[in-house]
């Protein structure tokens, strides 16, 4: 995933390619080019490097590009506070390991951590499998500055780590996908990382699973990360079984890990699985990022990634109508089943791009109908086919209300047209 | 909008005519009652409903609006910036009688709630299946969730699960045009939960709150350390920050305030220390007590000078209890009292208490402080008699002074209380006009008219016309009903 940062290619969306790329190297010059294109009604998507544009509609009108890629510097780290600012453009990677020299992190959980930026992750609200023990990137962001459509920057929140002053108009910006301006600087508060943390990744042999699932919800500790995960065989080093993978990750002090370590280890021995394997450290980081690039990785251009966010006690539930309802549709589903924080995620395989093209949207719509309370929406792939396809399902109850917040904030339309649900 | 006194009697007439006289008040003393909040800011609203549901909600919504007038939700009226007050009258609605637990899912941890249900209510009904509400204001015991909500309301033990906005999954609400909204976080769309945490009630009324709820932890303990200052309780506080424990509370309370809380409660505060760090750790047992034993190291490193952990539930319960009142104890120090709300960067509290001491001494007022150290969130309780107007004009100037020097050390004019109308002024010493701009492109697409809770948050050259502030800030003239 190498990127020339001036290549229209680097910023194709599907099919689509924008007739002007800029990477402004400060706010001020990103400030001018908002101002000049609103004046020229000419629309805008926003890039960090591309890793998560495949979450929402295509454009309708896609004039530019805009890498933010330039605008990447640390602007304050504060350890004692345990609050750090940085340019939306700072990489993930970078982000974690600045974080990581004073022993602290943010569990943004990001696919492509090398590539992935932290105005990406929250433009397009990026959901982080831990999140249920650490909650989502919207909480831990307690200050922002965006660039709205009229070139002005304005900012919310501080760099406290606990405020009621105003607005916290980062929670309208985290999830906009770009639609009411440029995120170029995110304040969040940080967490002393725990003494230790382990990731357990482990093949389900046949007839496991059943014995397994029990045994996760009864150690010492929550786990703060608990997938099962069918498929993706290309995409994790550690090997499947007949059932799956699981992967559990345990955090917390050195003794209460080790006792936890030893319970799961016995517990998925008496459950019929044997291999076990154990990451830490540097280790963790590559493992856990193969689990989160696995959410949005494509095969080719013949697969399509569909996510259900629901309850925790309904998500074997969900899995299994949208796996089932992708054979329907001769599909090879693949699975990532999160039961702490209840996401169902599915990537529908087909066997060649003509077959995608032909029944992805059928499919789409018959997962949608048989889950109401939770229906899919669009995280990945689709490649050639996304312009068919509405990534986000029926619009909310309060879309009226959508539409009047992206009048105010782009009353010119300007900002990624028709990205967001019911065509925002 | 407000139309004068013809529109408002056609509202009392219309609301009357619409949902009955059990919901509807309209005698000047029965208004009297909702003219008010825990600040001092007095006025009266033109009429008050208090529906039995969403339904009865709407009604009220539409006819307030058909009439031009402003719409104010009420919760317990805790609050301490008069967000609460009618600034210039309408219609109050108050949610004391939709004060039900909707529906509670034990296996997901969540709790659907009307408005108007107590903070402590919550927990106390999620207990007997071993869950909990995280954000504890110190008014527990009578605000609301509604209230908690639109205030993002936090309290002690924000320090470790966060204010309202970490809790609040989903809601429903009900919009200008009298219409029932829902919103979840887990719905594609812009997140108007998020939104609508900490917006005072300016963007919508909320009908239904749905919340997130957290696991008893297995181990508790609580411990209070004496220190011969504030400031070096202070440090202490960075310090076991920085040590990478973040304990569920980090609470100081100054000698003023001990004294005042012992000579109320008698629960054993030292009373000749400087200032006492009230701590609560929880979790797993073993690293309770590892924690306890690296804490207690850390505290006598920056100079505890004792150390006292409770030894049971109900010491633990009569600690927190005496903290919790420790506004309520200090009316005995001095007629009056008012309470600052700021917040800044948890390493810049030494040097903002030694600044709120300059400027108390300066304006010769008696200040105490208790505070929530571990999220750098100050409350300063300036001591004065509102009957001598010198002392009430030192108060003023050293209110904003205090606020002002937050702000220059990095901080912020409210870290839970909310701005409500007292700060709103203030609020230019946050945000610059581009970024106020921005916030009022979010109030003018939910609420273009400005009919919910006008005179809040933001600042306004509009006449504030039947208002009636005492003071112009908090100034509470009684012991017993005071939070923070």
């Amino acid at each position: 995933m190498d990127i020339d940062v001036h290549d229209p290619r680097a910023y194709a969306l599907d099919t689509l390619l924008p007739e002007h790329v800029h990477t402004p190297a400060t706010v001020h010059q990103l400030a001018d080019l908002i101002r000049a294109h609103k004046e020229r009604r000419d629309t805008i998507v926003f890039f960090g490097n591309g890793s998560l544009q495949g979450i929402g509609n295509l454009p309708t009108r896609y004039n530019t590009a805009i890498s933010l890629h330039h605008l990447h510097a640390l602007i304050a780290h504060e350890p004692a506070d345990l609050t750090i600012a940085v340019q939306a453009g700072m990489t993930i990677a970078d982000f974690d390991q600045r974080l990581a020299r004073q022993r602290q992190f943010v569990p943004l959980d990001a696919p492509y951590p090398q590539y992935s930026t932290i105005g990406g992750v929250l433009a397009s609200g990026w959901l982080s499998p831990r999140r249920a023990a650490y909650g989502r990137s919207r909480e831990f962001l307690i200050g922002v500055s965006a660039v709205l459509n009229d070139g002005t920057v304005a900012s919310a929140g501080g760099m406290v780590v606990k405020s009621s002053t105003g607005y916290d108009l980062g929670k309208l910006y985290v999830g906009s996908l770009g639609t009411l301006g440029a995120i170029v600087r995110a304040n969040f508060k940080t967490l002393p990382r725990p003494q230790v943390a382990r990731l357990f990744v482990a093949p389900l042999p046949e007839g496991s699973a059943a014995r397994v699932v029990p045994v996760l919800a009864d150690l010492p500790i929550e786990p703060t990360l608990c997938l099962r995960i069918s498929g993706f065989e290309n995409d994790i080093d550690v090997r499947p079984g007949l059932e799956g993978r699981i992967a559990v990750m345990l955090e917390g002090t050195k003794s209460t890990v080790e006792r936890a370590t030893r319970d799961l280890r016995s517990a998925l021995g008496l459950a019929g699985v044997p291999d076990t394997s154990i990451f830490e450290g540097a280790d963790l980081s590559r493992a856990f990022a193969q689990i989160l690039t696995a959410y949005v990785a494509p095969v080719g251009n013949r697969s399509l990634t569909v996510r259900s966010l629901g309850l925790p006690t309904t998500v074997f539930q969900r899995a299994a109508l949208l796996r089932e309802t992708a054979k329907q549709y001769h599909f090879i589903p693949e699975e990532i089943i999160d039961m702490r924080t209840g996401d169902a995620i599915v990537r529908l395989v087909a066997a060649d791009p003509p077959s995608l093209a032909q029944e992805a949207a059928n499919a789409l719509a018959t997962m949608r109908s048989v889950i109401r309370e939770a229906p899919p929406t669009v995280i990945a792939g689709g490649a050639g086919i996304r312009h068919s396809l509405d990534a986000w399902g029926d619009p909310p109850n309060a879309l009226d209300k959508m539409r009047a917040i992206k009048s105010q904030f782009d009353p010119t339309g300007i900002f990624a047209p028709g990205r967001f649900v019911g065509g925002l | 909008m407000n139309g004068g006194s013809d529109s408002r009697n056609l509202l009392a007439t219309r609301l009357l005519n619409a949902l009955g006289p059990h919901a509807v008040k309209v005698s000047r003393e029965d208004r009297a009652a909702y003219s008010y909040d825990a600040s001092n800011d007095e006025a009266l609203p033109a009429a008050v409903v208090i529906p039995a549901d969403t339904r009865e909600t709407c009604i009220a919504v539409r006819i307030a609006n058909a009439c031009g007038e402003p719409i104010i939700a009420r919760g317990a009226g805790t609050g301490l910036c008069g967000g609460a007050v009618p600034i210039r009258g309408g219609l109050v609605i108050s949610f004391s009688r939709m004060n039900r637990l909707l529906s509670l899912d034990v296996a997901n941890r969540r709790a659907r709630v009307q408005p108007g249900l107590v903070n402590l209510a919550l927990s106390q009904a999620t207990l007997p299946d071993g869950l909990f509400f995280g954000p504890d204001p110190s008014s527990q015991k009578i605000s609301t969730l509604g209230g908690n909500t639109s205030t993002n309301a936090g309290g002690p033990h924000a320090l470790s699960y966060g204010s309202m906005n970490a809790h609040v999954l989903g809601l429903e609400f009900v919009d200008e045009d009298g219409e029932v909204r829902q919103a979840s976080l887990d719905d594609p769309g812009y997140d108007l939960v998020g939104i609508q945490v900490g917006a005072e009630g300016t963007l919508g009324i909320l009908t239904a709150i749905e919340l997130r709820l957290l696991r008893v932890p297995p181990a508790v303990r609580v411990a209070i350390a004496a220190f011969p200052d504030v400031e070096s309780a202070s440090a202490a506080v960075s310090e076991i920050i920085a040590s990478g424990i973040i304990p569920t509370a980090l609470e100081i309370m100054d000698r003023v305030i001990t004294q005042a809380v012992e000579a109320h409660y008698h629960t054993g505060f030292p009373t000749d220390a400087g200032a006492v760090l009230l701590i609560e750790i929880a979790g797993l047992p073993d690293d309770v007590a590892a924690f306890e034993s690296t804490i207690g190291l850390l505290i006598h490193r920056y100079g505890a000078l004792s150390w006292r952990v409770a030894s049971d539930a109900s010491e633990r319960a009569a600690l927190w209890a005496s903290r919790k009142n420790a506004a309520a104890a200090v009316g005995r120090l001095a007629p009056n009292y008012y309470i600052q709300d700021a917040t800044v960067p948890r390493t810049k509290l030494p040097q903002a208490m030694r600044t709120v001491g300059e400027i108390a001494r300066t304006y010769r007022l008696p200040v105490g402080n208790v505070f929530h150290a571990g999220d750098g969130n100050l409350h300063p309780l300036l001591l004065f008699d509102r009957r001598l107007q010198r002392q009430v004009d030192a108060v003023h100037a050293a209110g904003t002074e205090i606020l002002q020097a937050c702000i220059e050390l990095g901080g912020t004019i409210s870290g839970e209380h909310g701005i409500g109308f007292e700060k709103r002024e203030s609020l230019t010493y946050v945000f610059s006009p581009e970024d106020l701009a921005a916030m009022g492109r979010l109030r003018e697409a939910l609420d273009p008219a400005r009919m919910f809770n006008p005179d809040k948050i933001f600042p306004s050259g509009a006449s504030c016309g039947e208002v009636r502030p005492n003071l112009g800030f908090t100034a509470k003239p009684e012991a017993g009903n005071t939070w923070i």
